[in-house]
């Protein structure tokens, strides 16, 4: 990075470039900076395609309101695009980036809590969806400033259900639906977790 | 950022600062921006924050199948592979500072009872979407998506859907 300033700046200095676009430029590059591996990636890796983020998880349960009201509950979570059969809960406000993410094209992560039958045939003429053998069994949430005795005691007084510690880092419970959720902070990781 | 670009450029035109204090000032600059500022990592005075999803537990006949799925198909990266029944497989921001990660582990021979609710497919947002290169990028190892403009399906070897969406494609508030 500090090369790359040096070279704007002398490009500025040479009259090559406006003040302006020094600026511009400048700015570009620092907020960029975390986007660009992934960037590079994409460019590089010619077979497969690079995941930013999660974009969402898709939930169905026999009460989409009712699981829908709990994860805003548990979680501060809005609620966006209520329909007959799913609720949307971004984990965000309109305009925020996800943490730690600068590149503007990946949206905030979001649940949608669904009510529908996975067995049901396309109502489109496509191929209907295999049965999957494999299951995603819990799904892990990375709160702020998470610290387990605390964060334990304010989902008691939620009367979340079925609280229990998870390795050295973290918290499980069970949603309305019997459904394993795990939250943890930033100190369970890919790195730590085993 | 863009202020505090337009401060350090105003230094250096009025001798404030050197050269060498604009071209380190830039460089931190980055760093800070790329740790994320302290406030993001802050608790709201009652309940929870939520930063974004820690990880996804997916178990399966055989991880080693998954792993191999997602580290090509997705290009995860495959963290703590145990060689036996587990590996972390990381994507996103770097682990501990945002990033996620799959856990693709062998099911027990035993699992609980299940629930009465399912994780019935997890999206993931690529950025720089373009239809023609997603498509030809997934066909490269193997897959044939399907799907609209923005936004492809695939199943892994386990028959569990995976979605591939652009920003335009699946956004909470379009």
């Amino acid at each position: 990075m500090q090369g790359f300033a040096a070279t704007k700046l002398s490009e500025f200095e040479q009259g090559r470039i406006s003040r302006r676009t020094l600026i511009e430029t400048l700015t570009l590059a620092v907020t960029s900076i975390c986007a660009a591996d992934a960037n590079a990636a994409q460019t590089a890796v010619p077979k497969g395609v690079k995941a930013a983020l999660v974009n969402h998880v898709s939930y169905t349960c026999p009460n989409f309101k009712q699981a829908g009201d709990w994860y805003s509950k548990v979680f501060n979570l809005d609620q966006v695009g209520l329909k007959e059969t799913e609720v949307t809960l971004p984990f965000g406000k309109k305009g925020e980036q996800p943490y730690n993410v600068a590149a503007k094209d990946v949206p905030l992560t979001f649940i949608i809590c669904r009510t529908r039958d996975l067995n049901a045939p396309p109502a489109n003429g496509a191929a209907p969806r295999p049965k999957p053998t494999a299951v995603i069994n819990h799904i892990g949430y990375t709160v702020a400033d998470f610290e387990r005795n605390r964060v334990r005691e304010q989902l008691k007084a939620m009367g979340v259900a079925n609280l229990r510690d998870g390795g050295e880092y973290s918290l499980h419970m069970t949603d309305p639906f019997g459904y394993d959720v795990q939250i943890s902070g930033l100190a369970n990781n890919a790195l730590t977790d085993v | 950022m863009e202020r505090f670009i337009a401060d350090l450029v105003g230094k250096f035109e009025t001798g404030t600062i050197s050269r060498r204090d604009f071209c380190e000032g830039v460089a931190l600059a980055a760093l800070v921006y790329a740790a994320g500022g302290a406030e993001a990592n802050a608790a709201p005075p009652s309940g929870l924050k939520m930063l974004g999803i820690n990880h996804v537990s997916y178990a399966c006949p055989d991880y080693r199948k998954a792993r191999d799925f997602y580290s090509s198909v997705l290009c995860m990266e495959k963290l703590k592979d145990d060689g036996k029944s587990r590996v972390n497989l990381a994507f996103g921001p770097a682990p501990g500072k945002g990033g996620a990660f799959i856990v693709a582990r062998n099911a027990p021979a035993n699992p609980p009872a299940p629930p009465r609710a399912v994780v019935d497919h997890v999206c993931y947002t690529l950025s720089n979407w373009n239809d023609a290169r997603v498509n030809a990028a997934l066909k490269a190892v193997g897959q044939n998506p399907t799907g609209r403009s923005g936004s492809v399906n695939v199943y892994d070897p386990f028959n569990v859907q995976v979605q591939i969406a652009s920003a335009e494609g699946e956004n909470p508030f379009i």
